[in-house]
């Protein structure tokens, strides 16, 4: 490409990806392990790991792991890759939750991203002790609350806080921590966390499953949006980095990614496939992709297949030059506003 | 082997930098290890080699200290979520179990029980749960709340909850109950070890009361072989009433070691720690066992005033002011004798004097077992698993290796129905 931008790639490994498995058996570690290593191999960005609401006839539910403890396990079997976990507003709280993700941001090094999702699943809310759900606006406006929380926690130290000063007898320096003292329509919450702050300044915050009311809460608050296929929402991407724009950000301080299926038609013609990214990519529709594999074997074909068709057009870079998934994805240092 | 009672249970309780309050400041601490996983990583192989039963981490929703002047000098404010750490612990470990603290107060069973259930499958069925209520006003404040609730029902919630987790842990979807309702069987297949262990802690009469229906382990605090006996006895006899037979539990009271090679040595350590702790850090923290907030407004070396009983910790404080008054201590002293152990059993000496302690409490029917807190990481827990756990082997009171593979094995539990 003539000013050497290169697409964002992740993939992404739902619970409707997993193999058929003997009924019965546990899920299997050691095979998502692999997967996550083969990605890491071709230097992919991230891993989205899925995490939804459970439902109750659905077939290959047997490779579940609650995606966060799956996260942590993972951190520890790589050591580049980003990892990016679901999480619901509805089953957690906003401080049980930056407490989570900050701490695997810290286990993996700064490779932690928590995908939170724009849309309610009426089915969790039933299991949470609220059987009567969340009209749209409230689950709405509860989880902009929400997500300004956990950004507000994740913030709470600053990088230089922890002194170790063992002779002086001050581990950290209390100028540098901040209590957060919300108290809004939904929570109130004190802080400060208890986890301290993320090697990457604070774990990267994807957001998907977005309405048109909650554009603008993506505009200000996500590092990462993910989309669907272009033909449905053409001009979603120039919208939301206008939004950000006119709310102070730069634009490029917000990734968006098109979610796109590889198998079949990876397999069948990875030069079509490869087109059709390039053609996306190009028209400034999307910043990058998130790959959904129906099956961990169609990252075999993905990574054998389409990557080094797009590094050879120079749309992908080859390798890691950084440790951090903010990094990766060109969010970090100034980039970061 | 000695006597007829088997073989102790063994946990090695991780915190921070060490369970002594000032523990981060000993020159041979590991003063980062809140920030470092390979830190924990390597606690746990060492445990793991030990033949230790379990790892055990406690766990708060919140720093552990409101005036940040006292907070900011121990190192007890930053640290790893429980959670995440054993899930990465899980698949760098084989064998050992892994228990985390989490409580009722502030999360819902659904998710609580598919988070346990999710760590027992990565680790092979090694995956335990400290259920406990939280007290500290500290938590309240990051969950909307302005006050605690009182004590008898957190108590009703935390039954509630502790049901509804083992029923969904069973398989079974469909709650409705005063604090709690849930629709939905766990999307997760059962557990290796039938379900994960369940273990408690709290040592009031609700707590005792719960832990006898539910707990497959209890975690207890107890200075002099009379309480732990007390609490031994009265707790196996509770099981009765609830259809269980007193093997159904296993009681670990914690115990805080300092163990040198000689006994002169293993004194100047204790001493050496001792000297580290500021005297406003140790009245703040006795101050919080006791869920007062003003105790440093009472002369240093004069005796614990007279106290009205509060919502918080009731077992703690009972323990607290019981030790005060027997041994006639100061605040200042108590503080310090406090600060060190945290109200657990401190026994300082060489190996062999430590396996004499433990062997006595284990032998006398006061303890199955120990969580074993090193007063700083690495050195005592590598002191621990390399001299003290070989002599308690010599002796046949220690496993020399696993006997199954998941933390119900271990232990010697029933697998659930």
């Amino acid at each position: 490409m003539a000013d050497g931008a290169t697409m964002c790639l992740a993939v992404s490994l739902s619970p409707e990806a997993a193999p058929s498995h003997p009924p019965g058996a546990g899920p299997d570690f050691s095979l998502l392990a692999r997967f996550v290593q083969e990605a890491e191999a071709a230097g992919l960005d991230m891993v989205l790991l899925g995490d939804s609401a459970p439902v109750a006839s659905g077939p290959n539910r047997q490779m579940r792991f609650e995606a966060t403890t799956l996260l942590a396990a993972l951190a520890t079997v790589t050591s580049r890759i980003g990892l990016v976990a679901a999480a619901s507003t509805v089953a957690h709280q906003p401080y049980n939750l930056a407490r989570r993700f900050a701490s695997l941001d810290i286990i993996s090094h700064g490779r932690a991203g928590w995908n939170a999702s724009m849309t309610s699943e009426p089915r969790e809310a039933a299991n949470f002790s609220r059987p009567e759900g969340f009209s749209g606006d409230d689950f709405r406006l509860r989880t902009e609350e929400f997500i300004g929380i956990v950004q507000g926690l994740w913030k709470g130290w600053d990088a230089d806080a922890v002194l170790f000063d063992k002779v002086g007898g001050r581990f950290f320096d209390p100028e540098k921590m901040h209590l957060l003292d919300h108290k809004g329509e939904y929570f109130s919450v004190r802080g400060p966390l208890n986890v301290a702050r993320s090697p990457q300044d604070t774990p990267v915050l994807v957001m998907s499953g977005l309405s048109e009311p909650a554009m603008d809460i993506a505009a200000r608050t996500a590092d990462v949006v993910l989309l669907d296929e272009p033909s449905i929402e053409p001009a979603k991407s120039g919208d939301l980095k206008r939004r950000a724009l006119t709310l102070g950000r730069r634009p490029e301080a917000l990734k968006v990614l098109m979610n796109v299926t590889g198998s079949a038609e990876t397999t069948a013609a990875p030069d079509l496939f490869a087109d059709r990214l390039e053609e996306c990519f190009r028209s400034k529709a999307c910043d990058g992709f998130n790959v959904a594999m129906p099956f961990t074997s169609a990252l075999d074909d993905f990574v054998g297949l389409v990557l080094p068709e797009l590094r050879r057009r120079g749309l992908v870079r080859s390798g890691y030059s950084t440790t951090t998934l903010r990094a990766h994805l060109g969010l970090a240092g100034e980039d970061r506003q | 082997m000695s006597a007829g009672r088997g073989q102790m249970k063994l946990g090695a309780f991780l915190w921070a930098t060490g369970h002594h309050i000032a523990a981060w400041r000993h020159p041979q601490a590991h003063v980062t290890a809140g920030i470092d996983i390979d830190h924990y990583i390597q606690l746990a192989r060492t445990a793991e080699a030990a033949k230790f039963d379990m790892i055990f981490c406690e766990d708060a929703a919140g720093v552990r200290e409101a005036n940040v002047n006292i907070a900011s000098q121990t190192s007890r404010s930053i640290g790893f979520e429980p959670i995440s750490l054993l899930a990465a612990l899980a698949v760098q470990t084989e064998r050992i179990g892994l228990v985390s603290t989490a409580s009722t107060s502030y999360n819902e069973p659904y998710g609580l029980a598919r988070t346990f259930l999710s760590l027992d499958h990565l680790s092979g069925g090694r995956a335990g749960w400290n259920l406990v209520t939280s007290a500290s006003q500290i938590e309240a404040a990051n969950f909307g709340s302005t006050g605690l609730r009182p004590h008898a029902d957190r108590y009703e919630r935390a039954r509630e909850f502790a049901a509804v987790v083992a029923g969904l842990w069973q398989g079974q979807g469909g709650h409705e109950g005063r604090s709690f309702s849930t629709r939905d069987p766990l999307d997760l297949p059962r557990s290796p070890q039938g379900a994960p262990v369940m273990v408690q802690a709290g040592a009031s009469d609700e707590g005792r009361d719960l832990a006898a229906r539910t707990a497959d382990v209890v975690f207890t605090a107890a200075q002099t072989f009379e309480e732990a006996k007390a609490f031994y006895d009265d707790l196996k006899g509770r099981l009765a009433a609830h259809g269980r037979e007193p093997e159904d539990v296993k009681i670990m009271p914690g115990v805080a070691p300092v163990v040198a090679a000689s006994e002169a040595e293993a004194r100047a350590k204790h001493d050496e720690l001792q000297e580290l702790i500021p005297d406003d850090v140790g009245v703040a923290l006795l101050s919080s066992y006791l869920s007062i907030s003003d105790l440093a407004r009472y002369p240093i070396d004069g005796p614990l005033p007279e106290l009205p009983v509060s919502e918080g910790m009731q077992s703690r404080q009972a323990l607290v002011i019981e030790q005060s008054r027997r041994d006639k201590l100061s605040i200042r002293q108590l503080a310090r004798h406090f600060a060190g152990a945290r109200g657990h059993w401190r026994v300082v000496g060489t190996p062999a004097q430590i396996a004499d302690e433990l062997e006595a409490r284990f032998e006398g029917g006061a303890a199955d077992g120990f969580n074993v807190m090193p007063s700083y990481f690495p050195g005592q827990l590598d002191a621990f698993a390399t001299l003290v756990v070989p002599e308690l082997q010599r002796r046949g009171l220690f496993r020399t290796d696993y006997e199954g593979s998941t933390l119900r094995d271990h232990l010697g539990l029933k697998r659930p129905a």
